[in-house]
């Protein structure tokens, strides 16, 4: 269709505005406007697929600011059309999620009308190959971002988001200088023009831009030692914020570093020995992540925190997924692990928001029981932590063993891969371990909590939808991974 | 064929209607005291006429760009030509005009209705408003180094009574500040130009520009520049030199500190721009931009450090201002087209975020509410004040999508592009520190809890200025093209004159 990108990125702009004006009377209103604009979104983001199943690739141009070497370049392929499609359904499910969980709380209209503005930055990230409209995109998750965690998070709200604010406009600020030294290098930032044209440039000037790309993009990615703002931010933010904070966000980390780091720059440095090196060291720092990550989710007692903690475990494989490059079992495994664990995490952490709602309390120590009462909740979390666990059939499983594979064949040329790759297979075990302890405490247990109010209906729907697509994810990955794998080996 | 008339004109009308505004109003004052809309028709009509006279000099320009893209105008012309006052008039100088038009159109806005006598509005205040205004734009279209001097300091003169304005006895020592280090600058100036024209025979830009080229021995020239730029500089509050600066914009009232930020603070790097880059260009002549990058650096951290260190948020944007200045002269010192297009694009989105965040901090001020602590919890109480001030800082910190990022990401793609990687890397570590403390700022305005009762409402008409400005810095920062049509070709012409 004619512009479906543009509509794709434009529309969750005009929602805020719309949602502020219109949810004057009601926030339900507002709620169903920005609704209502996501799922267009998510039709006119799906009507590319023909074209990216038949072409691979689908473009398009506009006029914006080619005195910089910046046309307005909008592209989808297999890996980002996945990407947007999970962001797109995580958003709805969140906002459909919040109409009954923050019905209780003030200036709703506000919260919508961010949750729209954060939209445009959320899929805009993944929908663009010109690095300055990619940028854009980029930071402007934070600012909505920053008021949601703030406005209508738990304990120390804006502390929480203050920190994710400086920490991730760190890592910016680093991404923005390599963005200027490949504008500088080529005089264009479209990523796959640069991609050939800084095979002429200079190799040492290479080595910095993509040392500050990877370090931009793990601060994001919240991986081990720049992941500090990640726990802080997941647990203090509203559940639906926190999901699309552990859904989109830090993936969008991992899929910056996919599309620049190792896309962009890093075959025009493939040749010299140091860059095995940098490889070595996102496998190294991928192990120590998903470990820390994993230990830390055991010992910790408040729910969110656990959810939080399994995230950077996560980022983890990702990170160990990204080091195999090129690898294509490793890369196809790592997008759909990008794919499965937004869905899956997202729904993890809806469900931890379902039961501190009713609970009202957050510690897993004084839960327990509530299987009997919230039964649908059960079920759901079960089938979004068995996920995160990685046991087949759920969705995770597929990834994880895609991303091993890849491991053991990346293995084969270098026995470096062996090593990482048999410790990641140590390390879901401990996924499997906090899992269980969080699914007992929670829901087996002998009963602590005396009443607990049945689940309203637009939480359990979303809950619905989002369980529905990790048990599709996890039984029947085939099409999704034949749209990455296009992706991938073009 | 531009004329001098043509060049001169809207300076000549905005400094008339200077001179006229104080009997004229106070004529109109006897008949129409009611709500002063006489008053306001009067002060718009310059504004109009100067809009229109600067359109007129733009597509005159325009149409003959291509044949002549340094029109050199003489007040006297025959032999005496190289003696004479002189005007210069390219794309550089038609975009500042008319980023001066629509800053100072704004900034004057507000300062009419923030300024007022009782109820009514205060007729000698935009009288120097419109002084200031008419001679910097002289300043901006002159030609040689005297006229842009005497110009200069007429609009130094003028800022001062804006300075001064409320008499209190902190305005009058930083008025006093401020007018030693003008006096002591304008002496180093003078001075220098003394022996450039010693040397040259003349202080035509382009004719010193050619004379220096073919000069042989440098050491005389190098000692006359060093005067020149460090008089410049005591001016423009680089920072050893910046002490005057945070003083006289925190002392002065809200509306002169907005209005001198983003008229005067600008037309003060535009000086050094032209100074340096046009009549500096080629490098071989002396090694400046090294100098100046080490500057550069100085004062964006000096300016971060300080602001990061105020409690009260006026001087906390007065010390923003002099970070800006670092910035600037970033993009200065990289002399490629593309730096100087970062700069101009800087011109207009600093003097608009400055001048924004001083309207909102003064409509604040006005309500009581001057230090950080104070600032707690307004965000709910005063939400529109409030938005407005977080998208100022936001574009300060650099943060698309608004203005200031494009305005941050040209000037350090600039200095990595001058091969100057270590300066990008010091600017962007300030930008970051200065992102944490304005941050810090919002943070107080949203987080906390109001410390006490703020009685008064939101002025809606002193919002109206503010958010023409919000608006000018969000449809720049998500469509810069808008000028960059307009600044590209004043950039590669600028550009073109490097070696």
């Amino acid at each position: 269709m004619i512009a479906s990108l543009l509509l794709a990125l434009l529309l969750p702009a005009l929602s805020a505005p719309a949602a502020y004006v219109l949810g004057r009377k009601s926030a339900k209103t507002a709620a169903n406007v920005v609704l209502l604009f996501s799922v267009l979104d998510l039709f006119f983001l799906l009507t590319t697929i023909p074209d990216v199943l038949s072409g691979g690739r689908y473009t398009e141009s506009y006029y914006w600011m080619p005195m910089l070497g910046s046309p307005l370049t909008l592209f989808v392929d297999g890996i980002s059309l996945s990407m947007a499609a999970i962001t797109l359904l995580l958003i709805i499910s969140s906002i459909l999620f919040s109409v009954d969980y923050m019905e209780d709380r003030k200036s709703l209209r506000e919260y919508y009308a961010l949750m729209g503005l954060l939209t445009v930055g959320l899929v805009g990230v993944f929908l663009t190959s010109n690095l300055m409209v990619f940028y854009f995109c980029w930071e402007f998750m934070l600012i909505p971002t920053y008021f949601i965690i703030g406005g209508w998070g738990y304990r120390e709200s804006y502390r929480a988001a203050f920190k994710f604010f400086i920490f991730t406009h760190a890592g910016a600020v680093a991404v923005l200088l390599g963005i200027g030294a490949v504008y500088m290098l080529t005089g264009d930032l479209d990523m796959f023009q640069a991609k050939n044209l800084l095979a002429a440039a200079p190799q040492d000037i290479l080595i910095w831009i993509f040392a500050a790309f990877t370090l931009g993009f793990a601060v994001k990615m919240a991986i081990v030692p720049l992941h500090m703002w990640l726990p802080d931010a997941h647990a203090e933010a509203p559940a639906p914020m926190s999901a699309l904070l552990s859904g989109v966000i830090i993936e969008a980390g991992a899929y910056a570093i996919l599309r620049v780091s190792l896309g962009t720059v890093f075959p025009s440095i493939a040749s010299i020995p140091v860059s095995n090196q940098f490889l070595y060291a996102l496998s190294i720092f991928g192990v120590i992540s998903a470990f820390y990550g994993a230990f830390t989710a055991l010992a910790e007692n408040d729910i969110k925190r656990i959810v939080a903690y399994s995230s950077i475990s996560h980022m983890g494989y990702a990170l160990f997924g990204l080091s195999l490059f090129p690898f294509a079992e490793g890369m196809i495994g790592t997008v759909l692990h990008l794919v499965n664990h937004a869905a899956s995490k997202g729904l993890l952490f809806l469900n931890a928001g379902a039961i501190m709602k009713q609970t009202e309390v957050r510690d897993i120590n004084q839960m327990g029981g509530l299987a009997s009462k919230m039964p649908l909740t059960a079920v759901s979390t079960a089938v979004s932590s068995f996920s995160v666990a990685g046991i087949p059939a759920f969705a995770c499983f597929m990834s994880e063993f895609l991303i091993f594979m890849g491991g053991f064949q990346a293995g084969g040329t270098d026995n470096f891969y062996y090593t990482t790759t048999a410790l990641m297979i140590v390390a879901t075990v401990f996924s499997l371990a906090y899992v269980l302890r969080l699914f007992w405490k929670v829901f087996l247990e002998t009963s602590k909590i005396e009443k607990v109010e049945k689940v309203p209906v637009s939480m359990s729907i979303s809950m619905v939808i989002l369980s529905v697509t990790v048990i599709i994810l996890g039984v029947w990955p085939g099409p999704i991974i034949e749209l990455i794998s296009a992706a991938v080996f073009s | 064929m531009i004329g001098i008339l043509e060049v001169l004109t809207p300076s000549i009308i905005l400094i008339i209607s200077a001179l006229l505004s104080v009997p004229i109003i106070n004529l109109i004052r006897r008949y129409d005291n009611r709500h002063g809309s006489l008053s306001l028709i009067w002060i718009s009509t310059p504004f109009l006429a100067v809009t229109v006279s600067i359109l007129h000099l733009c597509f005159k320009y325009y149409a003959q760009a291509e044949k002549q893209p340094f029109v050199k105008v003489f007040l006297v012309s025959g032999i005496a030509a190289h003696l004479s006052s002189s005007f210069l008039v390219d794309a550089v100088s038609i975009y500042m005009a008319i980023v001066y038009l629509v800053v100072g159109l704004i900034s004057c806005l507000y300062g009419i209705l923030y300024i007022r006598i009782g109820n009514e509005l205060s007729e000698r205040y935009f009288a120097l408003m419109f002084m200031v205004l008419g001679s910097v734009m002289a300043a901006t279209f002159s030609g040689d180094l005297l006229t842009l001097f005497v110009f200069w300091e007429a609009s130094a003169a003028s800022s001062c009574f804006l300075i001064v304005y409320k008499k209190s006895p902190e305005s009058i020592e930083a008025c006093l500040k401020y007018l030693v280090m003008i006096i002591i600058a304008s002496g180093f100036i003078v001075y220098g130009l003394s022996i450039i024209y010693g040397l040259v025979g003349s202080l035509n830009f382009w004719t010193v520009r050619e004379a220096l080229t073919s000069l042989s021995d440098k050491r005389l020239l190098t000692i006359a520049f060093a005067f020149v730029a460090g008089g410049y500089a005591i001016e423009t509050a680089v920072v050893p030199f910046h002490m005057w600066l945070p003083d006289a914009y925190t002392a002065a009232p809200s509306s002169s500190s907005a209005f001198l930020s983003a008229i005067v603070d600008q037309a003060s790097y535009y000086i050094f721009l032209r100074v340096l880059v046009y009549i500096l260009t080629p490098p071989f002549i002396l090694n400046w931009p090294f100098a100046l990058a080490v500057f550069s650096a100085l004062t964006m951290t000096v300016g971060n450090l300080f602001a990061l260190a105020q409690n009260d948020v006026k001087r906390m944007i007065s010390y923003v201002c002099v970070a800006d200045i670092g910035y600037n002269l970033v993009a200065i010192t990289s002399v490629e087209p593309l730096g100087v297009m970062g700069n101009l694009f800087f011109f207009f989105v600093g003097g608009m975020t400055t001048a924004s965040a001083f309207m909102a901090v003064g409509i604040l001020n006005n309500l009581g509410l001057k230090s950080l602590e104070d600032f707690s919890g307004i965000g709910r109480r005063l939400p529109m004040t409030s938005l407005a001030l977080v998208i100022a800082v936001l574009s300060f910190s650099g943060i698309p999508p608004f203005a200031g990022f494009m305005a941050k990401y040209m000037v350090f793609t600039a200095a990595i592009e001058a091969n100057m990687a270590w300066l990008a890397v010091v600017g962007v570590s300030n930008s970051l520190l200065q992102a944490a403390y304005l941050v810090r700022l919002v943070h107080y305005m949203y987080s906390k809890q109001p410390r006490r009762t703020i009685k008064g409402k939101e002025p809606r008409n002193l919002l109206v200025p503010v958010y023409a400005l919000v608006a000018l810095i969000i449809a720049l920062g998500i469509y810069p093209s808008l000028t960059l049509t307009m600044i590209y070709p004043a950039a590669q012409q600028l550009g073109l004159l490097a070696p």
